[in-house]
């Protein structure tokens, strides 16, 4: 996923570790190289991979353990916009569609241009709040062109195909969507939780 | 990164208000997470200076100042604190100003006298004590002697400013710095960039390079160091604006020299440091790897034990400082310190990194070095600190630059098709436009035919490809301008793993039979095997350990979910739920070799807890709770739902489960999965009041069954015929074996055998049960005849019999 050995990302700090070469993934992303390699150079991809990931972080708004939806498309003349498009129809199906979506350049290894996509605040529509920290946006979810390293290394030609790819977190849609105020709750199993939800 | 907006203002036109700028730069990819107003709240507090001060008649620890506003008259303000004395210049509530504290200033009387105001500290002028001089701390704050009187006191603290707090991405290094922002305002605005002034005088005699000397000797962990050598250095406190700008960007303005370096680091992004140089052996600065244990007292008094992946500037004796992390004690520029060898140099972020994170010491150097600096400009940091102190008169600077730098850093050259990034992007912009953009960024750009050759400045080592290119086009021509479009793909099959199917009807059927899904950490605590009662040689204890786990609960991988479930079932069940019925499905992790040398086996596994009531409370439904048989029909209705044929529930338990009421379930001549009541033991050691039911069973065996398609057969013409039977057997033969002989001797005309009854009691021998089977005959030739049925039954009384030591019951 182009990030060197000596990536801050690769940081005890930040994983779990099984032995120095092994971890456990903080993100899905990997299931991109994984699903490219597997099919052998070929296009169209088009795949959606949910998942557990862990994080060595833990408190209200962090859990060591929590899941990811990644989400990856390669094929011959693939764009930005296409990539925008998308993510606008999903985040308008998930949360309605008066949801205002932005796109703001980011940085991730494994994507070029990268861009983080922000929703209008669920709670306040976009006025301000303590949940939007007053910038009437939530973060929600990342994304970008597949980097022609990665697709290179996948067995890609970058002059002749192009992709993209998102990741996002499921327990942190499903707090907004349904108002939830702290993560540990979906880890907890409190029935009187759960039943919330049938 | 902090940055001041009237800093900011020195180098970019801004007309934008803070909120629209921080709105223009956090969509082309430089977010602004914090936006600050300084001085927000304080209002009408001025500077004055104290005309007259005595003590207070009728009070030992007050004083009467009579304070000269520059209105022409003189305020009589009374203080209570112990710093104030004539002639000095303080700021000034006076009457009706107002405190960032929400305090509106009155009159006050004190004592039997007039106080028309206040005399204010720097904490009641919301300033950060971090960030003040000791003395600055503590009572009234004394201002610069040269300040203005009558003058708003935000002017003069410089508290007029807007602070930006940028969360900057890991590549955009370039942007730690004033310039670096100015130049992505300029680029978003369309405003022009101004360099401060980088001109030296060198009036100093003598040459740089003759009097000081470097050498790289860690050639992989340092790419450049370069010294400046100033002379007739006064130590003195730096201007009352840069101490300003420094405040307003987080950094504690300390002494000329210290500030400038902090300064210029901020300004242009190169960290720097000052050695005092007559207490530099030799003169020579020497880049090393430190030697394993070898000691050194940083700039904060602490003694370091250093190892060889970090970087020291040595002299000819010993370590001086620890490379782009702190400087050494013992050089430290200080009062007395005459002549300053200046350091620019460009260390190894990853191990810079590394040397912070086990030293547990940050700064601001070391942060810029982990996100990389710019090699090749730095000369303008050792010529832009020079200009300053020359400035300040506070130095004569040497001619000359004594600069180590053996590979020289060559920009990446770019060669870019601009359709390419238009159909990249999905935009259509003109080449002029994309020429137009990348050289306001500063980069290079020359046209060859239809492409364009690039070259990245020397600050954007993250520019290597035609991608990185077509980033900077988008974000500074908007990603909202790009309109937006679903892709237009050929139509495929789709379609999920096939176990993700079987788990997906698994999960289907237990919310249809009202139990609950639960998701439990895939890590847990190793003595939750003691707990459900794992024999010390089980399989399941060999388990995969997480190095750094955070508390103990989480410290190896799951080799069973059923830990977690009874745990879910005692959380519940202690928070008054008279019901609990969960279930997960979920992967459970073996090593095939320990520590581990390859992936996991990851093996997906369904567990079901059941407790409490088995109805919620209803007048038309039982009171009871419930027993193995709920458990036993969910997994056969589990089994049945997906079409899984021929498996058997045989005789058999797990650790975990009751002995006598538990069961194992087989397929295809293998063990699957087991279900029953937890054993007393366990329900003990999880607390639970009363009898827990658990069901666990492996999921990739089911994937071959689910896929069979259950085949047509015709439905009789001829009636069928029944009879029952009762046999006398010992307790513990399981009826699963009895019909299975029962089966096997019946011949074809058998359709079902079903239990009706069990009985043990008087009319039965001690050690025995009487079990009542019903068994239905078909053909689908004939009617059958009672000789028939008759004979078939005489067989298998006689093979029961013989079998089970059975008795027909009369």
């Amino acid at each position: 996923m182009n990030l060197p050995k000596d990536h801050p990302a690769r940081d005890m700090q930040d994983s779990f570790y099984i032995t120095e070469e092994y971890l456990l993934r903080t993100h899905t992303s990997p299931v991109q190289a994984r699903t490219m390699q597997s099919k052998g150079g070929n296009e169209p991809v088009r795949m959606i991979a949910p998942g557990r990931v862990y994080r060595r972080d833990y408190d209200a708004t962090h859990s060591p353990m929590f899941h990811q939806v990644e989400g990856l498309v390669i094929d011959k003349g693939i764009s930005l916009a296409d990539l925008k498009g998308t993510l606008e129809l999903f985040l308008k199906e998930m949360f309605g569609s008066n949801v205002k979506v932005r796109l703001r350049p980011s940085f991730f290894p494994f994507t070029e241009p990268s861009a983080e996509v922000d929703i209008s605040c669920v709670i306040c529509g976009g006025k301000g709040c303590r949940v939007c920290k007053n910038s009437g946006w939530l973060e929600i979810l990342g994304s970008g062109m597949v980097h022609p390293n990665v697709l290179t290394m996948s067995g890609y030609d970058p002059q002749q195909v192009s992709g993209f790819a998102f990741g996002m977190g499921v327990e942190r849609i499903a707090m907004l969507k349904y108002g939830i105020d702290d993560l540990r709750l979906f880890f907890e199993n409190d029935l009187r939780f759960i039943r919330q939800f049938k | 990164m902090l940055a001041s907006l009237n800093w900011l203002k020195e180098y970019v036109e801004i007309t934008d208000t803070p909120e629209v700028l921080a709105d223009k730069l956090t969509r082309a990819g430089t977010p602004v997470e914090v936006i600050t107003y300084l001085g927000e709240g304080l209002n009408g507090v001025v500077t004055g200076k104290v005309a007259e001060i005595e003590h207070h008649p009728d009070a030992d620890k007050l004083w009467v100042c009579s304070i000269d506003v520059g209105t022409g008259e003189l305020l009589q303000i009374l203080t209570g604190a112990q710093n104030v004395t004539k002639g000095v210049i303080v700021p000034v509530a006076v009457v009706g100003s107002q405190l960032p504290s929400g305090m509106k200033l009155k009159k006050a009387k004190m004592r039997g006298l007039d106080s028309y105001g206040m005399l204010c500290s720097a904490s009641e002028l919301g300033l950060d004590a971090k960030l003040l001089l000791p003395e600055q701390r503590e009572g009234i704050l004394i201002l610069a002697e040269d300040t203005p009187i009558g003058v708003d006191i935000k002017e003069v603290l410089g508290l007029d400013d807007v602070v930006y707090d940028f969360d900057l991405t890991a590549n955009r290094g370039d942007c730690f710095n004033m310039i670096g922002l100015a130049r992505e305002v300029a680029a978003v605005t369309g405003a022009n960039l101004k360099m401060p002034s980088m001109e030296v005088k060198e009036a100093a005699n003598g040459d740089a390079n003759s009097m000081a000397k470097v050498e790289i000797k860690a050639t992989d962990l340092c790419s450049r160091f370069a010294v400046r050598v100033l002379k007739n250095i006064k130590i003195k406190e730096s201007p009352i604006w840069m101490q300003r700008r420094l405040r307003a960007c987080g950094v504690r303005p300390i002494s000329n020299v210290v500030d400038v370096t902090n300064y210029v680091m901020l300004e242009l992004g190169q960290p720097m440091h000052p050695y005092d140089y007559d207490k530099v052996a030799d003169h020579k600065l020497i880049v090393r790897r430190a030697e394993n244990a070898e000691k050194l007292v940083t700039l904060d008094e602490q003694e370091r034990t250093l190892n060889d992946s970090m970087i020291v500037i040595a002299d000819a004796m010993h370590a001086v400082g620890l490379g782009g992390v702190m400087g050494g004690l013992e050089t430290e520029v200080i009062g007395t310190t005459v002549n300053v060898m200046l350091e620019a140099a460009t260390f190894d972020g990853v191990s810079i990194r590394r040397t912070s994170r086990v030293l547990g010491l940050r700064s601001e150097a070391s942060s810029r070095f982990e996100r990389g600096v710019d090699t090749v400009l730095t000369w303008n940091a050792l010529n832009r600190a020079a200009n300053l102190l020359e400035n300040m008169e506070a130095c004569e600077t040497v001619p000359g630059i004594v600069d180590a730098y053996p590979v020289p850093y060559v920009p990446a050259v770019v060669r870019v098709q601009p359709e390419a990034i238009n159909s990249r992007i999905g935009i259509a912009i003109t080449k002029e436009e994309m020429v137009a953009t990348l050289e306001k960024l500063q980069f290079c750009v020359r046209e060859d035919g239809a492409e364009l050759i690039v070259t990245a400045p020397t600050w954007r080592p993250d520019v290597t490809c035609d991608a990185d290119i077509s980033e900077e086009i988008c974000r500074i021509h908007g990603l909202d301008n790009i309109e937006s479009h679903l892709p237009c793909l050929n139509v495929t099959k789709g379609g999920q793993n096939i176990i993700d199917d079987v788990q997906d009807m698994i999960k289907d059927y237990m919310v249809a039979v009202g139990m609950n899904e639960v998701i439990n950490y895939s890590f847990i605590h190793p003595s939750a095997f003691d707990k459900i009662g794992l024999d010390a040689d089980d399989a399941r204890r060999r388990v995969i350990d997480i190095m750094n786990p955070i508390t103990d609960d989480f410290k190896v991988m799951r080799t069973t979910l059923v830990p977690g479930m009874l745990a879910n079932v005692a959380y519940n069940v202690a928070r008054q739920n008279t019901k609990v019925a969960t279930f997960e499905v979920g992967r459970v992790y073996f090593a095939d070799e320990l520590p581990l040398r390859g992936f996991p086996t990851e093996k997906p596994m369904l567990c079901m807890a059941l407790c409490g009531k088995r109805n919620e409370l209803n007048w038309n439904e039982g009171r009871e709770d419930v027993d193995f048989y709920d458990v036993k029909g969910i997994v056969e209705g589990l089994l049945n739902n997906l079409q899984m044929q021929d498996w058997k529930f045989v005789t058999g338990t797990a650790p975990y489960l009751h002995p006598g009421k538990s069961c194992m379930i087989e397929y295809n001549a293998v063990t699957i999965g087991c279900f029953g009541e937890a054993h007393p033991a366990v329900q003990n050691a999880y607390g639970l009041p009363q009898a827990a039911y658990l069901f666990e069973l492996e999921i990739e065996p089911l994937v071959a069954a689910v896929t069979h398609v259950p085949q047509y057969t015709h439905l009789p013409k001829f009636p069928g015929t029944s009879r029952d039977i009762a046999v006398v057997v010992p307790t513990e033969i399981a009826m699963s074996e009895l019909v299975e002989v029962i089966k096997a001797n019946a011949g074809e005309l058998l359709q079902t055998a079903k239990v009706f009854d069990v009985y043990t009691g008087k009319q039965v021998a001690e050690g025995c049960k009487s079990m009542a089977f019903n068994l239905t005959f078909q053909a689908s030739d004939r009617t059958l005849t009672d000789d028939e049925i008759d004979l078939v039954i005489k067989k298998v009384v006689s093979v029961v019999g013989e079998t089970f030591k059975a008795k027909l019951r009369e």
